[in-house]
């Protein structure tokens, strides 16, 4: 069963706990690391304190908004120092978009291949992150321990994202014909921790390679970078953009995983070619195997959905009318159609989809179920977007990242 | 059945280390801004006990007091939303008093006008003075038996049946009621607030009488003389020589100075 909703004294008054994150915490009792209660959200915005939070390498130092500059250099007629209250005199844009971290759901492919327990939609705790490079002390812990101690789910939420094009402040500076790249750095830096390269492997005998201590970087192509989605935010749903957000400023690649939403930027260089980023060529690849001559970044995310109610936790149903809800989303724009099977994928009736105007953000559907037959069932859902592309798009890869395939849920009705 | 639990409010006792700070012209803990002050939470297991008796006893009555400034009704009233049936609130001054004694004279007295009752349970000890001595004065001054330590709480024909913890091992231990019993973390993790209980919890009777009116003489029988946060202190020397037995010979000699070796 799912568990008793908890409750809790909000404004003074009695009320249902308000979502929170799944942390993990530093030695200071920072959060570095955060999952989505997926399973408690409501409507189509996730509330900050609810927002996934993954970082790579150290967050950087906050930086004061008065104090905050980034570059603008490489290819470029002007190449420019620019502070928060420059890129705020631009005309502003607000984008609304779903974040996925490109390791959402791995754990799925793992049980895809019988190598792992059918993961569960319930939001679990998961143990303090402390990380590869933390555990020298003592022996290392095995890449099972690691996957059952730190579940894939929950790395994926939706915000409102205020900024400016990046476009804009690259007409700035003018960009030179030859640039086929920006060249994102941000503030933050250390040494890749191979953990989640372990971690989304199942292995610790592949090869580390260890680029010592660098900043976060990622090769944006330039057709990209220019996309007026593609914005600078220095605001997050309806609010100052939180330190571990990000702040002053940050990259949204609207569509992109979130890898690709560099925070803390540093420096934005243009390039005529493609420079070796750690997380673009190290980490956060798709291909077969390690070797794999074909494996290129990952990039625009699948075509997706799931079912938030009911999940294996709901069972048994009771007979009578149930609605099956969701969310779907695509790296590709808009969501046109959610397909919903009762019987295991054997037949499939269209779900309604709620309207907006929003091509990045997930779109919530529901399916009214009638169920008078007691029995087992195995509820499924699956997404097309307007591009026409039916999940699931991506197929399992060594790193397990996109996951984007179709999640049964399995229910006895009573 | 009427079960009284004593309960304090204190310091998340989870916070970072980092952002503990004490007032050292006050002796008093500086409140983090942002950061709610919450149940200590050996109490919080007192009141899981209770809980646990009234679920078999279910015409039991769960009262939840504090002493303790007006935000401390937060903690009462996380008790309520626990299950507990009423609370009071004796509101003392803002600070506290770290005196066991005085905590323990003006509880006492606000007891024994919720009188009669037949078990009052609370922590074993706060969880940030750690000073343990409240409950056993309690019973002192209410003139009942206490048992420390408690595992497991049953009560069963006028009698509390206690399993303690011991250092190497436990003991079971049957007192008569009325009675006194200080619960260890040793009970298990306490309930969680569900929405239901939570909602009726804004409907439960909570009272508040000032620490004035319940108790004015119970004057302090210790002073605080310094609450402080312990110095680390390191030093590090670097030893020179001109030779790795020179250096060999200087190391032992410092060595020896203090009494290492």
């Amino acid at each position: 069963m799912r568990p008793e909703p908890e409750g809790e004294w909000v404004q003074g008054w009695p009320d249902r706990k308000r979502p929170k994150l799944m942390p993990s915490k530093d030695a200071e009792g920072r959060t570095v690391f955060a999952r989505t209660p997926l399973d408690q959200l409501e409507g189509l915005i996730t509330p900050t304190d609810a927002f996934y939070i993954v970082t790579q390498l150290s967050p950087a130092e906050p930086i004061h908004p008065d104090d905050y500059v980034f570059s603008i250099s490489g290819l470029v007629d002007r190449p420019l120092e620019l502070k928060l209250s420059d890129v705020q005199k631009m005309p502003a844009r607000t984008v609304r978009a779903v974040t996925e971290c490109a390791g959402d759901d791995s754990d799925w492919f793992r049980w895809q291949k019988g190598a792992a327990k059918k993961p569960s939609r319930i939001l679990t705790p998961q143990v303090e992150q402390g990380g590869w490079n933390n555990m020298d002390q003592g022996e290392k812990p095995s890449i099972e321990q690691i996957l059952e101690a730190i579940p894939s789910s929950g790395v994926v939420s939706a915000g409102e994202w205020t900024g400016v094009s990046l476009f804009e402040v690259l007409n700035l500076a003018g960009v030179k014909p030859e640039a086929t790249c920006a060249h994102l750095v941000g503030y933050d830096l250390g040494k890749p921790d191979p953990t989640p390269l372990y971690m989304s492997t199942g292995r610790t005998d592949i090869d580390y390679v260890d680029p010592g201590i660098i900043n976060y970087d990622k090769a944006l192509e330039l057709s990209k970078a220019l996309h007026p989605d593609t914005i600078l935010a220095w605001a997050m749903n309806g609010e100052h953009l939180q330190h571990i957000h990000g702040a002053p400023l940050r990259l949204v690649v609207p569509g992109w995983s979130g890898n690709w939403w560099v925070k803390w930027i540093k420096q934005i260089e243009l390039l005529d070619h493609t420079p070796e980023c750690y997380y673009q060529h190290q980490y956060f690849v798709l291909g077969e195997s390690p070797d794999d001559p074909n494996r290129k970044p990952c990039k625009q995310l699948g075509c997706k959905s799931f079912v938030s109610y009911p999940v294996d936790e709901d069972s048994p149903l009771k007979r009578g009318s149930h609605a099956i809800r969701g969310l779907a989303w695509s790296g590709e724009g808009a969501i046109t159609r959610v397909e919903v099977s009762v019987d295991d994928g054997k037949t499939w009736h269209d779900a309604h989809i709620e309207e907006h105007g929003d091509r990045w953000l997930w779109r919530r559907w529901m399916c009214r179920w009638d169920v008078s037959e007691p029995g087992k069932y195995v509820i499924k859902s699956r997404a097309t977007d307007e591009q026409g592309r039916v999940q699931p798009q991506q197929p399992w890869n060594y790193q397990q990242k996109h996951f984007d395939g179709i999640t049964p849920v399995d229910v006895e009705v009573i | 059945m009427k079960i009284l639990v004593c309960v304090k409010q204190i310091q998340d006792p989870e916070i970072a280390p980092g952002l503990f700070k004490v007032d050292e012209a006050s002796n008093s803990v500086v409140a983090v801004p942002g950061i709610a002050q919450v149940i200590s939470p050996y109490d919080e297991q007192a009141i899981e006990a209770a809980l646990r008796i009234k679920e078999k006893t279910p015409e039991a009555k769960v009262v939840v007091i504090t002493l303790g400034a007006a935000s401390a009704r937060d903690v009462l009233k996380h008790g309520l939303s626990m299950g507990a049936d009423e609370a009071v609130l004796v509101e003392g001054p803002k600070n506290g008093s770290a005196d066991g004694f005085v905590t323990a004279s003006v509880l006492s007295e606000a007891i024994k006008k919720l009188a009669p009752f037949d078990l009052i349970l609370t922590g074993r000890q706060s969880a940030d003075l750690d000073a343990g001595v409240v409950a056993c004065g309690l019973a002192e001054l209410l003139g009942i038996p206490s048992v420390n330590f408690a595992k497991s709480v049953d009560v069963s024909d006028g009698n509390v049946v206690v399993d303690r913890v011991l250092d190497n091992g436990f003991e079971k231990i049957q007192v008569q009621l009325p009675a006194l019993v200080t619960v260890s973390n040793e009970m298990g993790p306490a309930r969680k607030p569900n929405l239901r209980e939570t909602m009726k919890a804004s409907r439960k009777p909570m009272q508040s009488w000032p620490q004035n009116d319940v108790n004015k003489d119970a004057g302090a029988s210790q002073e605080l003389i310094r609450l402080y946060v312990p110095i680390k202190e390191k030093h590090c020397e670097i030893i020179g020589g001109t030779s790795a037995g020179e250096t060999a010979q200087m190391l032992v000699r410092k060595l020896r100075d203090g009494r290492l070796i």
